[in-house]
């Protein structure tokens, strides 16, 4: 029997290429590409054209954790704020992650931005965009600007062509108004009242495109996220877990409101109890060394006090 | 020589998200009457909810196949009334034909290209089912096909409840199909309602467009 | 003559496949005097829930229940064959067919459709003449075996090495006696909830089928006979 799940037995999966590099154009084994490259070490581009000829599903690629999301954003026009929303599943392929991961990143003090794709894509992007606009805000002395992170996010991602698969809401609040952005893998934006991205966008966006309007207020704002977030939540199998929320104000601290609402808690709990030394030991045993010497205690470096205090003197903080 | 043995690889002229729910005294189901052509708007005053006997069907996918299968349902429906002995196919078990029909197509790898929705009564109570081109079927109070399956299904599931009145099953069809047309490109603003009460009784609307719709642009245009 | 470095890639011949994955788990557990049979209801398609309320469950006999993942048009058929099956069994040799005999007949069916199967992963549970729980687990063509527990479907990959640990009770030096039926269907809640938590395609409600000498009873609410048993909704 080929296990109780036997598929292969009927559908043989495609033969994968046997090379363990996977998408790796320039492995120190080129052999292991094309019998053609083997007897130079140059760089060759025949393996680059026909990787690039191979069939998308035939591409041998590391299994990457995916947020399989529900991540939304929209303008309280009302009240010239923005509220973001988020759920919490991680997914890799049909299997949760993470049941409780955080998808709205930081980019400034008055930027956020969710992110759905590729969850190191999505985390590294919004770092790396994150860092660059405290750079600007060093050199400038000025608050950050929603559209600056906006052109900073599609350069970035354009020159990938979509290879760095960031799907992302950005949202912020800057001297010129709230302002939601939807950002794509391939680089384009769009700039709306309301977004939606991830597998749950559809479920999201059905909440919204009957439920939105220009003048509810930020509770309804609120109310109305976070009933996307749960359609998502509820209706797709990619999203799941918990609703986080975040609102960005004019002039405040943003409010971060993770885990504000935990629909899936855990069911039919069970204590399990397990005797101690339950274990089977095969073989013990323990092997004596001869202590180390015991290293001069470090000095400890003095602190940075007048850098650290010049930065906190940093306005826009 | 021969003509080669054809099948439907794809659908050709086809229709979209087919919606319905349970209410109070019957069911109620919705869609719009355009039949693509691939991305063209080729047929755009076509009625896809029709009345079968004990029953109201309605499909998005391929029209033609949806026309066939309509025959098919009609023939087992007469064939029962021709015996003149009072006997009447109930509507889950012309459910349970259909999908065997549908069934044994795609077990001859040549489907019918449909998920054809099926509403009437059973025992006293609302009935109302959903098979697909491979045979799978549920019954199931709240029903969507289609891009409905993505977006009206959420709201549908958030919103209904056993005792809603028609007007309040009215309503929410009503929304769940702005919503389509605001966001499934192969859709017009043309749509029929149809029901059917717990008595069989039959009432399929004539087209209208849909009311509240809003077009606003939003507030903030920015560049980029 | 120039050719061309890397021929091209003819273009893949249109194909539909008459299948498709719907998902759920089931679970089955042998006792000592029972026998259970599980499965979640949830009906998958893709990445959406067509319906959260669909039984993989089938009593075959008054001592034998088959849980079934896999794809639910095959499924139906599936089942409405064994019924006719166990029906004709009956007519024929005026007896009701055990749980032993079924699962082989069972495998046979599998078998006879081995160039176009069903996409079944099934499970069986019964009791045998002795009145001991046995359990029966199978791949789509039939090749089957008699275990102390099985679990097929989306989430068998979860709930295997946890089926190891607390019904073979593998790897540990004290073994607890094996678990009464009261005990074994609160662990069946515990485990499939476990598996909802973390598989995408397991959910919304438990059935529960438990066989003993008396018959089979199939637990579809929690003790207060309103409530279903609750999976995780999302």
């Amino acid at each position: 029997m080929v296990g109780a799940n036997g598929e292969s037995r009927y559908a043989p999966a495609p033969p994968k290429p046997s090379d363990p590099d996977g998408f790796c154009f320039h492995s120190p084994h080129p052999e292991v590409f094309s019998g053609q490259a083997r007897h130079h070490h140059r760089h060759s581009h025949q393996n680059m054209a026909s990787l690039k000829l191979q069939p998308a599903d035939q591409k041998v690629l590391p299994k990457a954790k995916k947020t399989g999301t529900t991540i939304c954003g929209l303008i309280c026009h009302r009240e010239g704020c923005v509220v973001l929303g988020a759920d919490t599943r991680a997914t890799s392929e049909a299997i949760i992650a993470d049941k409780n991961c955080s998808k709205i990143h930081y980019l400034a003090p008055n930027i956020y931005c969710c992110g759905a794709g590729t969850a190191a894509d999505t985390e590294h992007v919004t770092q790396l965009i994150s860092s660059n606009l405290k750079l600007l805000r060093l050199n400038s002395g000025r608050q950050s600007r929603v559209d600056v992170a906006c052109v900073l996010l599609k350069r970035h991602l354009f020159p990938y062509q979509g290879y760095v698969s960031a799907a992302l809401v950005l949202g912020g609040v800057d001297f010129t108004g709230p302002h939601i952005y939807q950002v794509w893998p391939h680089g384009s934006t769009d700039s709306l009242d309301y977004v939606t991205m991830g597998s749950g966008s559809m479920a999201a966006m059905s909440m919204f495109e009957s439920r939105y309007s220009h003048d509810l207020t930020l509770d309804q704002c609120k109310d109305l996220v976070h009933d996307a977030v749960l359609a998502g939540i509820f209706n797709d199998e990619g999203s799941g877990s918990n609703v986080d929320i975040t609102i960005i104000e004019r002039n405040k601290p943003a409010q971060i409101l993770r885990n504000m609402d935990t629909p899936n808690t855990r069911l039919h709990p069970m204590r399990f109890q397990m005797p101690l030394k339950n274990t089977v030991v095969l073989r013990e045993f323990i092997e004596l060394h001869e202590a180390a010497p015991v290293a001069p205690a470090a000095v400890p470096a003095p602190a940075k006090k007048a850098e650290d205090e010049e930065r906190a003197a940093m306005p826009l903080e | 020589m021969d003509a080669p043995i054809t099948r439907t690889l794809e659908p050709i002229n086809t229709g979209t998200s087919v919606v319905g729910i349970t209410y109070k005294d019957g069911v109620l189901i919705a869609s719009d009457t355009l039949v693509s052509y691939g991305s063209l708007s080729r047929f755009r005053s076509i009625q896809r909810l029709v009345s079968i006997g004990p029953c109201l069907i309605g499909a998005s996918g391929d029209y033609s196949d949806f026309q066939h299968i309509t025959d098919l349902l009609t023939q087992k429906v007469d064939e029962a009334s021709f015996h003149q002995d009072g006997f009447q196919y109930t509507a889950p078990e012309l459910f349970e034909y259909l999908c065997r029909v549908m069934y044994e197509r795609r077990s001859k790898v040549n489907p019918y290209w449909n998920r054809v929705v099926m509403a009437g009564s059973k025992q006293g109570k609302p009935f109302l089912g959903c098979v697909d081109l491979y045979g799978t079927h549920y019954a199931s109070p709240t029903v969507a096909t289609g891009y409905g399956e993505q977006l009206a299904q959420p709201i549908l599931r958030k919103e209904w409840h056993p005792d809603m009145s028609l007007e309040e099953a009215h309503a929410l069809l009503e929304k769940c199909m702005r919503v389509l047309l605001y966001r499934d490109c192969y859709t017009i603003n043309k749509v029929q309602f149809a029901r059917i009460g717990l008595d069989g009784q039959t009432t399929i609307e004539p087209p209208a467009p849909l009311t509240g719709t809003r077009w606003e642009a939003p507030l903030t245009i920015t560049l980029p | 003559m120039l050719t061309p470095a890397v021929a091209p890639i003819e273009a893949k011949k249109k194909e539909w496949s008459p299948y498709t994955d719907n998902g759920g788990t089931t679970l089955a557990i042998a006792g000592p005097d029972y026998a259970i049979v599980a499965a979640d209801t949830r009906l998958s398609n893709g990445y959406s829930i067509s319906c959260r309320d669909v039984t993989k469950l089938a009593q075959l006999t008054q001592h034998c229940v088959i849980g079934t993942a896999g794809m639910q048009a095959d499924r139906a058929v599936f089942h409405k064959l064994l019924r006719t099956r166990v029906d004709y069994f009956k007519y024929k040799y005026g007896k009701t067919i055990t749980p032993t005999a079924l699962a082989q007949m069972i495998a046979n069916i599998l078998y006879g459709h081995r160039f176009f199967p069903y996409y079944c992963f099934n499970v069986v549970g019964g009791l045998d003449a002795q009145g001991h729980g046995v359990v029966f687990s199978y791949d789509a063509v039939g090749s089957y075996q008699a275990l102390p527990y099985a679990t097929t479907g989306s989430g068998a990959q979860l709930l295997e090495p946890l089926l190891d640990s607390h019904i073979a009770q593998r790897n540990r030096t004290q073994k607890n006696p094996p678990m009464s039926k009261d005990e074994a269907i609160a662990f069946v809640k515990n485990a499939m909830a476990s598996v909802s938590e973390r598989d995408i395609h397991t959910g919304d409600f438990l059935e529960i089928a438990v066989i003993t000498r008396e018959g089979t009873q199939i637990i579809t609410r929690e003790a207060d006979g309103v409530e279903r048993i609750k999976l995780g909704f999302d």
